[in-house]
């Protein structure tokens, strides 16, 4: 017996014994963020498409202008100072700032400005998408971004788009975020611009710096000491990557973190009742929808996609599986959007299975029909597809899921491989236009066209009608009229349009009690004006 | 012997080929699209073709494998699209960490599981051989992932005896030289005992439930064996002639089962090395089996390849290994 009480111990000791670690809480001039950053895999603003670099990359590298922290419908002055409009709207001129320096040593000129833009269209990355709405071209992006002198960068127009809305989707879609173009033509390989280099290296000024990414482990940024504009709070911000869900909770309430991004509903809801933890939210403006493949003649059919709109109950689920996730959304455009029908009236649908019914029997589907649904990986893809699936059920459609990895959800709906399908579209600016742009507008619903960047092609969708007024609306002046046209342009998409949204989803994160101020709106989160206690 | 060796590397060769044949022909198979995962989803069609081009995707089936196998003999496996890095440097990065946690599971399952093994066969029945069979069983049945949350809330939260997740605080990452990539070795080589207290104290839980899974295991293979061996006619000689119960078991039957054992622990340890994917990613341990399923989920197929080589050739490797031990041990295999 004595041999297993030795055993016993060892084990005990092995495990346990002296290891106690001293935890500390964050140091005061540190904030220490626990978030999933496997999505990280370049730092060239001109190839970001995803929330956590795009996070980051906000935050260490100056636009042109910038979203407003207090407003997120307005721009404020960044590496440009102020700007001016020609009276035709064609030209903007912009002025910048005469003391922004590189970490290089480099200073920020105009000609670092029309390179940084010019390479966007070039490199022909899916941020490009963000410019040639607007009428730029690869082809002509040396006349269209000039760099006038060092500190006047002129911008032409192909049509008199509206500038507000040219600069919301400047400020905000990592199109104009200023790049050391000596440096990085200097790291160019094979004509790349540089975009190797950024794979691991940032090139740019703003309030932090990238000091450290080890992918898979932690991206480390420092406060920008020569920043020419106001200093950030908080001297470090460490994100660390905690891909697991409880295990951020545990940091979280451990102090050993001050900030948790990627809570599910569950922790969230008792994360809210911790007095010593806050819950904050901000709504994003990407919408959750269902997709119907409308070259399918069943789904080509208005009254089969409207009746989809009454198979989910969306209060339920706001209060359960989408708990601090997401708000019941039926229109195209988000709230918050210029020209946003109001909450009440962007979701007039409800769980309604006679309607529902009555709907396809008018369609002459009374009797049902099968169709596959495609569904990524999103924690709450799973139920929301089980919830409809059970409807759809009840009136007589049946529905196969199919859940796959999101590259291969993209592909199959790029592809119009796909008979419905559920994901989210995030539009990055906080005008109509920019949902309605890609979700009514098709320019050519032609297999040859291959306009996969419009989720209205690859849902076979075309309404010359809503291509129009979309066009229509966005040229006009009167910015009353603008708002009504954008407004009955949403009721009917609604009634007719190709998909079936169900979420407006937020952005939601846990904060320590060490965590005074956190700052942020749908299109990014201002690290410099977070403050510890 | 030559002629071993000869078999031996001719079998080896075909392996490896036949390895990258099945690699790289899975990879063209799984639907997931490495251009839409570099180009993201809003990309032009224009752009998408390009990058088709760039990659080489638009060259014969034939002429995409020749290309592989000949830059993956030389270990180039492409850059990762997860990190921007080539798959052979991250590889190199990520491995160490996985490589110091099976170790530490391993000593600690193989330490535990072959004496649990032996003791509970040398008490066929009785409630110690019950006790051990139990407990096996919890540790073969649990899931993995469950027991990691339940560790670290019971000894991280509740008791504060370990470590939270990660593998290293984040303070020391950067004043650590790292020579090896272990991170053990690399703090008591630079005499730095707080990072070594501070690595132990993460390493320790993901460790042991790694271990509790590998013990499991190995005390059952080894309980086994030994039921086997103690049955033997040449065990009853022992008794007969008067050998005590400890050299009985020890001295005649243990050696008996320690080329079998070789085997067992060859493969526990291999299949630790593939990466324990769920423990690595309740741990937050940037290891090997979390880059893997991380560039599948991301339709990474470099690294994915890359990766599915190096799980080929860690099977090789410890196979080649213990059919060595085999005719070190056991002479009827010369």
């Amino acid at each position: 017996m004595k041999t297993y009480r030795n055993l016993a111990g060892c084990v005990a000791v092995t495990a346990f014994a002296g290891v106690a670690p001293a935890f500390a809480e964050t140091p005061p001039d540190t904030l220490v963020m626990a978030r999933n950053i496997d999505a990280i895999s370049t730092f060239d603003p001109a190839q970001i498409g995803e929330v956590v670099t795009n996070e980051i990359i906000l935050n260490i590298c100056d636009s042109l202008v910038a979203i407003d922290p207090e407003d997120e419908s307005a721009v404020v002055p960044a590496i440009a100072k102020d700007w001016t409009v020609s009276e035709d709207g064609m030209k903007i001129t912009f002025n910048l700032v005469d003391n922004a320096v590189f970490p290089s040593g480099n200073p920020v000129t105009a000609e670092d400005v029309a390179w940084s833009m010019q390479r966007v269209l070039k490199l022909g990355f899916g941020n490009a998408a963000t410019l040639t709405e607007f009428g730029f071209v690869a082809e002509n992006a040396e006349a269209d971004f000039v760099a006038i002198d060092d500190t006047t960068f002129e911008m032409n127009l192909s049509r008199p788009y509206p500038t507000a809305l040219i600069l919301q989707a400047v400020a905000s879609n990592r199109v104009a975020n200023v790049l050391d173009s000596e440096l990085l033509m200097g790291e160019e390989v094979d004509g790349d611009f540089g975009n190797g280099y950024l794979t691991t290296n940032s090139a740019c000024v703003g309030p932090y710096a990238l000091r450290q990414w080890n992918a898979g482990e932690a991206v480390v940024l420092e406060a920008n000491e020569n920043y020419h504009g106001t200093p950030p709070n908080v001297k470090r911000i460490i994100i660390r990557h905690v891909a697991e869900a409880q295990a951020q909770r545990l940091l979280l309430e451990q102090g050993d973190i001050d900030v948790a991004r990627d809570l599910g509903a569950e922790d969230l809801r008792d994360l809210n009742e911790n007095p010593d933890i806050e819950v904050a939210s901000t709504p994003m403006h990407q919408l959750y929808y269902m997709g119907f493949n409308s070259a399918d003649e069943r789904f080509a059919d208005d009254r089969v996609r409207l009746a989809f709109k009454y198979l989910m109950d969306y209060d339920g689920m706001a209060d359960t599986v989408m708990a601090f996730l997401g708000m019941p959304r039926a229109s195209v455009v988000p709230l918050g959007a210029l020209g946003a029908l109001d909450e009440a009236e962007g979701q007039p649908f409800s769980l309604d299975l006679e309607k529902a019914q009555s709907l396809l029997t008018e369609a002459g589907y009374g009797d049902g029909f099968s169709a596959r649904l495609f569904i990524g990986t999103l924690p709450y893809a799973s139920p929301i597809a089980q919830h409809v699936q059970e409807n759809a059920a009840k009136v007589g459609i049946d529905l196969e899921i199919e859940q796959m990895a999101n590259a291969q959800l993209f592909s199959a709906f790029r592809g119009r491989e796909f008979d419905t399908i559920m994901l989210s579209w995030q539009t990055a600016v906080p005008h109509a236009h920019g949902m309605l742009s890609r979700h009514a507008v098709n320019p050519d619903n032609s297999e040859e066209a291959a306009l996969t960047m419009f989720p209205t092609w690859r849902a076979s969708w075309f309404s010359e009608d809503f291509n129009q007024r979309v066009d229509d609306a966005l040229f006009e002046r009167d910015e009353a009229k603008q708002i009504e046209m954008y407004k009955e342009i949403q009721r009917d998409h609604m009634q007719t349009g190709p998909f079936a949204y169900s979420f407006q989803l937020l952005d939601t994160a846990a904060l320590s009690d060490s965590v005074k101020t956190w700052k942020w709106n749908a299109f990014r989160a201002y690290y410099p004006l977070i403050e510890k206690n | 012997m030559g002629g071993q060796v000869f078999r031996t590397v001719v079998s080896v060769s075909v392996t490896i080929l036949g390895l990258l044949a099945l690699t790289f022909f899975i990879g063209r198979l799984l639907p997931l699209d490495p251009v839409l995962a570099i180009l993201g989803d809003d990309a032009s069609q224009e752009a998408y073709d390009r990058m088709v081009v760039k990659l080489g995707l638009d060259k014969p089936l034939w002429e995409q494998f020749v290309t592989y196998v000949w830059n993956s003999l030389q270990f180039d496996f492409g850059t990762s699209l997860t990190s921007g890095r080539p798959v052979a440097e991250d590889i190199l990065r990520v491995f160490p960490a996985t490589l110091e946690l099976a170790t530490v599971a391993m000593i600690l399952g193989t330490g535990l599981g072959i004496p649990l093994g032996v003791v509970a066969a040398a008490n066929r029945d009785t409630w110690i051989d019950q006790v051990v069979r139990v407990v096996s069983l919890i540790g073969y049945s649990a899931p993995i992932f469950w027991l990691g949350l339940l560790g670290l809330t019971v000894f991280y939260a509740a008791l504060g005896w370990v470590g939270p997740p990660g593998r290293i605080d984040i303070v020391f990452q950067y004043d650590l030289e790292v020579r090896t990539g272990l991170y053990l070795v690399d703090s008591a080589m630079a005499g730095r005992w707080d990072i070594f207290a501070d690595v132990f104290s993460r390493i320790v839980l993901p460790a042991s439930i790694l271990a509790y899974g590998a013990m499991a295991y190995i005390s059952r293979m080894t309980r086994s064996f030994m039921l086997e061996q103690l049955s033997q006619e040449y065990i009853i000689a022992a008794q007969a002639k008067g050998a005590s119960r400890q050299s009985v078991i020890w001295r005649h039957a243990f050696p008996n089962i320690a080329v079998q054992l070789v085997t067992v622990v060859a493969l526990s340890y291999a299949f630790l090395l593939e990466g324990a994917v769920l423990t690595e990613t309740v741990f937050a341990w940037p290891g090997f089996g979390r880059y893997l399923t991380t560039a599948l989920l991301r339709a990474d197929m470099n690294a994915v390849l890359g990766c599915t080589m190096i799980v080929g050739l860690i099977f090789i490797t410890l196979n080649l290994l213990s059919d060595v031990f085999y005719r070190v041990f056991d002479p009827r295999t010369r």
